[in-house]
């Protein structure tokens, strides 16, 4: 047994899964909610790691079919084999738009911040503009941004400055940094406020620390490069705070990017330590509550309310800590909706081209949602949450919202 | 997470010994490694096809012959389990798939034959509904339906084969039509069909074309798995209205449309009624004390995170879903790290032909009699934790055609065990 003398048997499936792991049991392809709902998506068992072993670095990227896949990472969760699919379409993705050039509309759904920096500034115009159907129309034809797709309001005092002036508690028994994201800085302030109140109500000083993009809107929109940049930003200047404490986000996608693809899609060095700190706001909440230490002195909050889980909360692998958390608060309802993706996986659905394959993917979940009536529909995805006001005409809610009310948050 | 039970695992034993539990009121959740067998392969529940993988008559009264079994083998798995955890998990699961919506028919009294894609009679016990006029104990004549363009079932081959092996000697002719808005040059796949299949006018112009191809009276049409998607019932119902004769699906192979709707159905129905899941988190790395097992850790995103159960059932299925990890020499289980099995190369696993018995099919846990994974002097590894499915040692699941119900008898007892113990 020679081949034990120099190498211990290890877990084939514990490292990253070479791309012979893939047994071609097409369970990716029966998941895939872009393969389910149109015949011209190839899905990700071809486009992953089927196409993967013809891919030379020298040779030109072969792209056709790639920017179908929305990201959603269903693929790689319901995995077997825990194969990285979509390591290999974001990569070749990358490739390609590295040869060829990137689209003005890519090069803007991937830089954010500078768009968020932009629209905050000129908030009530931005607004405005993106309300104008001449407006829309415009954006539509030359920059190819579905002109149905209601786009996200900007607000002029971002989360950033909101919490400067914030007053910091007296006493804190524990300090926390929080990753706020793009989303809350810009466009959803509220939510890290109330992010804020809670952990404070719980004896947490928070901590806003500087950063970057996550770079999830990078990693979607062809530009792994971009997105790495990013990561390599936040890896330094969050990895000093990782030493001292649990760093939080209260968007599941940037979480993700923390906790998981920093190291392994984008391959940063020395990022395993800032993710094995991160954590889900609700994940980090439940455990707060498991050693004992959540306020459980809730105000009833008499709502019925629907939860859809996210696709990349799926892939976080913590089960629905939101659900737990709001089984604790007396007078709140809640029932799953199970109807898969919502279809607008982040900045997919508002282009033009799949404007409406992505309205066609969340048709399940829009007549789930419109069956079952509520007060609203909890999702911990900011994009998710858009997708079902517009879809549903329902009213959306991250589940940290609910909590805020428990506690009498305004 | 704490939490008072935890399943690990994502096929039919999982799901039963989850149901079992849930049923009872207790808190339990779901731990899944990724997808699991259930959903490539099963398209039936079988219970026992064959007495032994070499046997060459299939079983008829599959009730009866796992008694004997039971009789004759006090180490089989199936007399681990007992007849009552088999009685008891298939009365549990035929209501359950009631109350998801789906139609199923079958007894333990009694096996039909039905003809697999490739046209070989296969014992099943529990089966849809929509494929239930497919068994080859009836005599009336069949007509095999394909579509041009549509690789995985060939209706030609399949009616060669059954001509071959259908003993009665009855009719069996194959047609094949082109599919409404399918070119034969393109590439689809059975959830693409089974997509199309949910539009009224796709089915009714599908029954039209069938119809102008099939003649003489009295025949029955068997077609691939591909009646609709989510509602399939309905479409069955409907299609066979259509077409004007009794109409038998044949599962396929991956992408099985027809395991597809069995497994969705369930989980979501698990779903609903409040078990938690897990995704994308495989499990392995049991921590135990004092005989008992205090955690499990899960492999999350970023890190491991530990599940805290006060029992666990270990109900991963086979070499898919990893409920064994093989090295060179050495076949490990991923939870206590001990050694399954030794082999000097691993060809000594395998049997030289694909249809042979294969030796690792027997691998697996050796059990105790309440099904705890036992050491080799069989006694068990921690007092808490129980296997159930097609990670316990000592059967051939495929060749002996009783994964379904292997998994319901161990995966139902799992659950009552895990319930006493914790």
């Amino acid at each position: 047994m020679i081949t034990e003398d120099f190498e211990p048997v290890t877990d084939t499936v514990e490292e990253q899964a070479p791309v012979e792991a893939c047994t071609k049991c097409t369970a990716c392809n029966t998941v895939c909610p872009v393969a389910r709902n149109t015949e011209i998506f190839r899905g990700p068992k071809l486009l992953g790691p089927e196409s993967e072993r013809f891919r030379i670095p020298q040779e030109p990227s072969v792209v056709a079919g790639l920017d179908l896949c929305s990201g959603c990472k269903l693929c790689e969760v319901t995995c077997p084999s825990q194969v990285s699919i979509q390591t290999y379409i974001r990569r070749a993705q990358n490739k390609g738009a590295r040869e060829r050039g990137r689209t003005l509309r890519d090069f803007l759904l991937g830089h954010t911040r500078l768009l968020g920096t932009f629209g905050s500034l000129t908030a009530p115009l931005a607004n405005l503009g993106n309300r104008n159907p001449l407006l829309r129309w415009f954006m539509e034809r030359f920059v190819g941004i579905h002109r149905k797709r209601p786009l996200p309001r900007y607000q002029f005092l971002t989360f950033e400055r909101w919490h400067r002036r914030h007053p910091r508690p007296a006493r804190a028994r524990r300090k926390v940094a929080y990753f706020y994201g793009c989303w809350v800085n810009y466009n959803e302030r509220r939510l890290g406020e109330m992010v804020v109140a809670i952990l404070e109500r719980n004896g947490i000083e928070v901590v806003v620390p500087r950063q970057q993009c996550c770079g999830i809107p990078a990693v979607v929109n062809s530009n792994t490069d971009l997105a790495r940049k990013y990561g390599v930003q936040n890896v330094r200047l969050l990895t000093p705070l990782a030493g001292e404490m649990d760093i939080v986000a209260s968007s599941t996608s940037c979480g993700l990017m923390l906790k998981h693809d920093y190291s392994h899609l984008l391959d940063i060095p020395g990022a395993e330590p800032l993710g094995a700190r991160t954590y889900d706001i609700c994940e980090y909440l439940w455990m707060l509550h498991e050693a004992k230490e959540l306020d459980l002195d809730f105000q009833q909050v008499p709502m019925r309310v629907l939860y859809h889980a996210p696709c990349h909360l799926k892939s976080h692998g913590i089960g629905y800590p939101a659900m737990r958390l709001l089984r604790l608060v007396p007078g709140v309802q809640v029932e799953e909706v199970d109807e898969g993706c919502c279809g607008i996986s982040g900045t997919f659905g508002v282009k033009v081209e799949k404007y409406d394959l992505s309205m066609k993917i969340g048709s399940r979940l829009f007549a789930a949602v419109k069956a079952a009536g509520s007060d609203a529909v909890l999702a911990d995805c900011e994009t998710c949450r858009m997708q079902v006001e517009h879809g549903a005409g329902a009213s959306s809610a991250h589940p940290v919202e609910i909590l805020a009310r428990a506690y009498g948050y305004r | 997470m704490k939490t008072d039970l935890a399943v690990v695992g994502g096929g039919l034993a999982a799901l039963t010994a989850a149901r079992a539990i849930q049923r009872s009121d207790r808190e339990v959740v779901l731990v899944w490694p990724g997808l699991s067998s259930l959903y490539f392969l099963y398209a039936t529940i079988d219970v026992l096809g064959y007495a032994d993988a070499g046997a060459a008559e299939p079983v008829d009264d599959p009730g009866a012959a796992v008694a004997g079994l039971i009789k004759d083998q006090p180490s089989h798995p199936y007399a681990r389990a007992g007849r009552p955890a088999l009685e008891g998990g298939t009365k549990m699961l035929l209501e359950w798939l009631r109350e998801a919506g789906l139609v199923w028919e079958g007894t333990l009294a009694r096996n039909v034959l039905l003809p697999t894609a490739t046209g070989t009679p296969k014992p099943s016990c529990l089966v849809p509904a929509s494929m239930a006029a497919g068994d080859l104990r009836r005599a009336d004549p069949i007509v095999l339906c394909g579509f041009h363009g549509y690789q995985d079932f060939a209706p030609e081959l399949a009616a060669a084969n059954l001509r071959r092996s259908w003993r009665t000697g009855n009719q069996v002719s194959a047609i094949r039509i082109a599919a409404p808005g399918f070119d034969a040059d393109r590439l689809f796949t059975s959830i693409d069909l089974a997509r199309s299949f949910e539009d009224r006018g796709f089915r009714a112009e599908v029954a039209n074309r069938m119809r102008r191809q099939i003649s003489g009276d009295g025949v029955r049409v068997g077609l691939p798995a591909v009646l609709g998607l989510t509602r399939a019932e309905e479409v069955y119902a409907d299609f066979e209205t259509a077409l004007g004769y009794p109409v038998f699906e044949i599962p396929t192979v991956p992408p099985s449309v027809a395991a597809l709707r069995l497994f969705d159905r369930l989980r979501k129905h698990l779903q609903e009624t409040g078990v938690e899941l897990f995704w994308n988190a495989p499990a392995h790395a049991a921590t135990v004390t004092e005989g008992r097992c205090t955690r499990i850790l899960l492999k999350s995103a970023g890190r491991e995170q530990p599940i805290e159960a006060r029992a666990y059932v270990l109900a991963l299925e086979d070499w898919v879903d990893g409920a064994l990890r093989a090295g060179v020499h050495l076949v490990r289980d991923p939870f206590f790290g001990r050694v399954i099995a030794e082999h000097a190369v691993p060809s000594q696993r395998t049997a030289e032909s694909i249809f042979g018995v294969q030796p690792y099919a027997q691998l697996g846990y050796p059990v105790t009699d309440r099904l705890q994974p036992a050491d080799e002097t069989g006694r068990p590894l921690a007092d808490n934790v129980f296997v159930a499915g097609g990670a316990i040692a000592g059967y051939d699941p495929s060749g002996t055609k009783s994964r379904g119900g292997m998994a319901i008898a161990t995966g139902y007892r799992a659950a009552m065990e895990a319930m006493a113990a914790a």
